[in-house]
């Protein structure tokens, strides 16, 4: 397959050259094996050309000279030549593929890496669809080149080099001559490099539409079949199915022209070697074992030229790729460890001071936030939306730093704090329990790697949800599946509370569920919650207004700003915000204990 | 793995079957191919010719003839090389194409029960990766046979040339056959190795990328970094074995040729020596070595390509010869015309709905859901049906469009059997709304005109006022031609629930079906789909499925399933006096409805 590339990523001659010189500063480990298998490409093209080359002396001095002498010792050269071949040829496979499937590896995981070390802000600004392409996509067309490309790149390169040059020194008029032929090829191979990649990208486009329509259709097709729409659909899949076919004809068209102008050439300059060299034999210019060379090597002409201008564009796709790639290890990281960054201590209170929050600059979505939690509070923050009490939350476990101000856990600054100590002591547990690929255990144990079994049924047991997962056919063992799809959404938000009690942290940043469950894991879920927050420092961001009832402080936090601040018996007597949203609630309700089923208005 | 094709598999019958439709284009195909051979043969006699009677024999007119013979020779090959790989590629393309609309119309037609068993991803392959490979076979077809006529031509020529040398220089090459089919069937797999890796690879990125909240959160970048190294040794391992089969098989595929042409050199120069044969005969046969190196290449992908075309073939085949279940009945009754006054929703529109005795299972290995159920909801009454999971709920919504069949018993619609009716007019008449709101990328007016693409703007309008879902549309700066989906604008869930429900209600339907259409809904909007339903609901008979309260209260009246059976039935208030099953389903959803936002 040939590879392409999209006009905007195309680099110029100067990005090349920086590019060329890290992608070689990263393999500068592998030097050695570079110098080998650079020597092994060079023994394999000079093997290529010394075939041709004893024919030649083996028809001159031997057959023409009639000396069978000087023929044997020929073949005997050819055969050494042919051994040589196999295995220089065999080890610069494998060499090139080991170095190049060893860069590959490192630049996965350097990127992964980096990825992971990227803060929050991040990955808010950047769609989940191109960081995840630039490990799929960017590493594969990388992988493309290095599978496909790399070694006929180079020893193309070097055999239409060498060829040049031997066939110059056995005779450069002759050479000349089979050269006319070189500029209409040259031509071509720019034409079709050029109408290639557009082409190229055309039916990357049409596979791309096509197979998003039939994954439309696939998955709607209980819709489809509900409104009687199915030959509609299997029309307009056609059109798009069409223009598929089309866009592959335009590129069959494209090499139909040019890999006859590639034959052509070769045969034409077999013509004249022979017609033009023949001429030259008669009038005594010239040996027929060099008309004979001519007319071997000839195809080591042409057939390299051809297979650059097809490998140009994979080439240059894998260089876009690479440009992206280094682009994103150039990243740097907001949230990072500061030299000399100390570890929290077990306990502490949280002090948020003069606290104030900007995804863009000049766009604050937090100002003068000033807020003490003592050790052991359960703070609950209400508030509309989108008001910045998630981001409050957030900035409390330094998944961002303020932008002005300071949070501290008993007294030190967050900023000074060690990455891991503080994700000992400060765990977020998200809304939506996200399950990873893999078993039960294996999830829970994400938040402390190295905990036991024993650890983890202690933590479970500690929250009450021993039970309920040792039930399971398999236990703990049980696989979730991709997004943990096999698990109910109760079961996945139990599950991510047992993350949490094993990680066993002194500081709980909850976001509360919106969705409704089953109501036989609801009462679950709402006892493993209780007993997790116990004798912890609990932030929650509350959606439900009981949970607001029973925490010791309530945070109203609207327009951007913490309203206010208090119990929620203080809040409700001072007539506020907070005393309105209970006064609808229980207004819209009806009462709070006996529930009265109407619709609200 | 090696197992000759078979006699006729269904594969093999469905890509003859293929070809046969286009049996003049491939003819043409081969016809090229033939030419490309003419001219390719030709040139390799035209060099001995001019060696011989040109340079040899110093006769320099007769050497300037073979040159131009030899360009002569030139233009054909050039000719015919484009033509054929033209032909080729037009034809097999065209046969991909072709059989994947087949393959999406058949998707389209298939009952529900098949798509509850076959998974999107497989379906896709289907009619992607295994239309590659049968594409693959059919575009080897003409190059095959023009690569086997080249090789048996020149086997012929240098035979009656020199049998000795013959035997010696193309001796090595069948091996070259062998060794190439050896080479293809033994990179396959290690190249989908490595794909099955770098998707592994993929899918722990794709997930640290989605949960990176909980990977943050609970400082667990380690874990995954030791999760993505060993993936990516995983990669790395796989490759290097696919490396090993290149470096295994590459050299040797260079070297057998090399071996044809030092028997050329060695023997046959002492052939010229002797006098047996010509110089240019020794030159030509060099030419012709280097000729087949290619041809004989290909003639071994061949043989492991069509095993796995004859594979994907049959996966492709299985689909095709799956029949839907769900289909028109031949007697195609209609359903009795709407009663008087039958405009939209007022009373007198018919819709009477009726399960008689019916028992259903998803599948005769699967247990009974629904065993001699009964319910009659009069035209215009609307139902809401209440119960725990499992309860039978959805499938009594599900047979009523006749998504399914019972196994006895009928469930009938305005009195006729469902199954005697023409499947578009039972499905007009039924408007369903699914749990989980499936919505086109297309433009909200298409979306909401799904039943009829050719209903007017004015029609669309109405629905989505039905539906509670004009006012945040017409706000939108495209209004109704704003597109939606992937690359569209995102709508809440609530926003695309009332989209779905004017959807439903464009064609004005007899009944109108709600599968839990408000469970993905925030709570806090909840209330605006409520006043929404309340409306489409009023006069117009109404199968509700909702687990909230305030939903459920919309109803004329509530039927509490429980495994299968009405356990209770009658209005809200009144179940909530006599039923203590009713009171805990309900308290059980109320717990979340309170709300602080």
């Amino acid at each position: 397959m040939q590879g392409g590339v999209d006009e905007q990523d195309k680099l110029d001659a100067e990005a090349a050259k920086h590019l060329l010189r890290r992608a070689a500063s990263m393999l500068r480990p592998y030097r050695r094996q570079c110098i080998v298998a650079m020597s092994m490409v060079v023994v394999w093209t000079a093997t290529t050309l010394a075939g041709p080359f004893l024919v030649r002396h083996g028809i001159d001095k031997g057959i023409k000279a009639r000396d069978g002498g000087a023929l044997d010792a020929a073949v005997i050269g050819y055969v050494f030549v042919a051994m040589v071949s196999y295995v220089a040829y065999r080890f610069q496979v494998l060499l090139i593929s080991r170095i190049g499937e060893s860069f590959l590896r490192d630049i996965r995981v350097r990127v992964f890496d980096h990825l992971q070390r990227l803060s929050m802000p991040f990955y808010d600004r950047e769609k989940a669809g191109v960081i995840v392409s630039r490990m799929t996509s960017d590493v594969d067309s990388l992988q493309e080149l290095v599978q496909m490309g790399l070694l006929m790149f180079v020893s193309n390169g070097l055999l239409l080099g060498v060829s040049v040059l031997v066939l110059a020194v056995v005779s450069w008029k002759l050479l000349l001559l089979c050269l006319v032929c070189v500029p209409f090829v040259v031509v071509a191979s720019l034409r079709f490099q050029r109408a290639s990649n557009v082409a190229y990208l055309d039916v990357r486009d049409g596979i791309g539409n096509t197979l998003s329509q039939l994954q439309e259709g696939i998955a709607g097709v209980r819709v489809v079949q509900a409104f009687g729409r199915e030959d509609v659909e299997a029309a307009r899949f056609q059109l798009g199915n069409r223009r598929l076919f089309d866009a592959h004809m335009r590129s069959v068209k494209i090499s139909a022209w040019y890999l006859p102008v590639i034959e052509l050439a070769g045969l034409l300059t077999t013509a004249i070697a022979v017609g033009v060299g023949g001429w030259w034999v008669h009038t005594g210019e010239l040996t027929v074992g060099t008309v004979t060379f001519f007319v071997l090597t000839l195809s080591n002409l042409f057939e390299p030229i051809q297979q650059l201008s097809q490998l140009f564009n994979i080439v240059q796709s894998a260089g876009a790729a690479l440009n992206k790639l280094f682009g994103l290890l150039d990243t740097r990281v907001d949230v990072a460890e500061r030299a000399g960054a100390v570890d929290l201590p077990e306990r502490g209170d949280i002090e948020v001071a003069g606290v104030a929050f900007a995804y863009e600059p000049g766009k604050p979505v937090l100002a003068d936030v000033d807020l003490h939690i003592p050790v052991g509070a359960r703070l609950a923050l209400v508030g509309p939306t989108g008001a910045g009490k998630s981001t409050l939350a957030k900035l409390i476990a330094r998944l961002y730093d303020p932008t002005e101000g300071a949070v501290r856990y008993a007294g030190i600054d967050l900023r000074n704090a060690t990455q891991r100590s503080l994700r000992e002591r400060v765990v977020v547990v998200p809304q939506e329990g996200f399950l990873f690929n893999g078993t039960i255990l294996e999830n829970v144990r994400l938040a402390k790697i190295h905990a036991t079994d024993d650890e983890v049924l202690a933590a479970l047991e500690a929250i009450g949800l021993r039970e309920r997962f040792l039930q399971l056919p398999q236990g703990l063992h049980t696989e979730v599946r991709e997004r943990g799809s096999r698990l109910s959404a109760g079961e996945k938000q139990l599950v991510s509370l047992a993350r949490a009690a094993l990680a066993d942290p002194a500081v709980l940043v909850l976001d509360e569920a919106t969705s409704s469950l089953d109501p036989g894991t609801e009462v679950v879920v709402e006892r493993a919650m209780t007993r997790l927050m116990e004798g912890r420092t609990v932030i929650v961001i509350a959606h439900r207004l009981s949970t607001a009832e029973r925490a010791d402080l309530v945070g109203v936090v609207a327009e951007g700003r913490l309203l206010e601040l208090g119990t929620h018996s203080d809040l409700v007597a001072l007539g506020g915000r907070y005393a309105a949203l209970f006064a609808t609630w229980t207004g819209g309700q009806g009462g709070r204990d006996g529930p009265e089923l109407l619709p609200s208005p | 793995m090696a197992r000759p094709p078979r006699r006729r598999s269904p594969g093999w019958g469905l890509i003859l079957a293929s070809c046969r439709v286009r049996r003049t284009g491939i003819a043409l195909g081969v016809l090229a191919g033939l030419g490309w051979t003419t001219g390719k043969v030709s040139v390799g006699l035209l060099v001995q010719r001019a060696v011989d009677r040109g340079i040899e024999s110093d006769d320099m007119g007769s050497l300037r003839m073979w040159a131009l013979l030899i360009v002569g020779a030139a233009l054909v090959v050039g000719t015919f090389t484009g033509l054929r790989r033209y032909l080729a590629f037009r034809e097999a393309r065209w046969i991909e194409t072709d059989l994947r609309e087949r393959l999406f119309a058949h998707f389209q037609r298939l009952h529900f029960a098949f798509h509850d068993r076959a998974q999107t991803g497989q379906l896709m392959s289907r009619a992607n990766s295994d239309l590659q490979q049968i594409q693959a076979f059919v575009v080897m077809i003409p190059l095959t046979i023009s690569n086997g006529v080249t090789v048996l031509a020149v086997t012929v020529i240098l035979f009656l040339t020199d049998p000795v040398l013959t035997v010696l220089a193309l001796g090595s090459l069948p091996f070259l056959n062998v060794l190439a089919t050896r080479f293809s069937r033994r990179l396959h797999p290690a190249v989908m190795g490595i794909q099955q890796e770098s998707a592994e690879l993929a899918a722990v990125v794709e997930e640290t990328v989605a949960g990176v909240r909980v990977v943050k959160g609970f400082g667990a970048e380690g874990v995954q970094a030791a999760r993505l190294l060993t993936e990516a040794d995983g990669v790395y391992e796989r490759s290097m074995e696919a490396a090993g089969v290149r470096a295994t098989y590459l050299p040797a595929l260079e070297l057998l040729p090399n071996i044809g042409l030092i028997a050329t050199l060695g023997y046959g120069g002492h052939q010229v020596l002797d006098g047996q044969l010509t110089l240019g005969q020794l030159v030509g046969f060099n030419v012709y070595v280097v000729m087949l190196i290619w041809p004989l290449r290909m003639l071994g992908n061949i043989i492991a390509q069509a095993q796995r075309s004859a594979a994907a073939g049959e996966r492709v085949h299985e689909i095709l010869a799956t029949a839907p279940v769900i289909v028109d009945s031949p007697s195609g009754q209609r359903l009795p015309p709407s009663g008087p006054g039958g405009t939209r929703g007022t009373r007198g529109t018919r819709g009477e709905v009726r399960f008689d005795a019916v028992r259903f299972a998803y599948a005769p290995e699967l247990p009974v859901v629904l065993d001699h159920f009964d319910l009659v909801v009069p035209a215009g009454q609307s139902v809401a049906l209440v119960g725990a999971t499992g309860s039978g709920k959805t499938t009594v919504a599900r047979l009523i469009p006749r998504f399914y069949d019972a196994v006895s018993g009928s469930v009938l619609v305005d009195g006729c059997d469902v199954r005697d009716l023409r499947l578009r007019d039972l499905r007009r008449a039924v408007g369903i709304v699914f749990e989980d709101t499936f919505l086109f990328s297309d433009t909200i007016a298409a979306n909401i005109a799904f039943a009829d693409p050719d209903a007017s703007p004015v029609a669309i309008a109405r629905a989505a006022r039905l539906a509670g879902a004009d006012e945040f549309v017409e706000a939108l700066p495209e209004g109704y031609e704003t597109s939606i989906g992937e690359r569209g604008f995102s709508l809440s869930g609530g926003q695309r629930q009332r989209i779905a429900i004017a959807r439903a209600i464009l064609a004005d339907p007899r009944v109108l079906i709600l599968d839990d259409a408000t469970s993905s809904v925030d709570p806090t909007k909840e209330h605006e789909i409520r006043d929404a339903l309340a409306e489409v609901m009023r006069g117009r008979t109404t199968i509700v499925i909702a687990h909230r309260p305030a939903t459920i209260a919309l109803a004329d009246r509530v039927v509490l399933l429980s495994r299968g059976a009405v356990v209770a039935d009658g209005t809200h208030r009144a179940l909530l006096d006599t039923s203590a099953e009713y009171r805990e389903v309900l308290a059980a959803a109320e717990r979340h409805t309170a709300v602080v936002d």
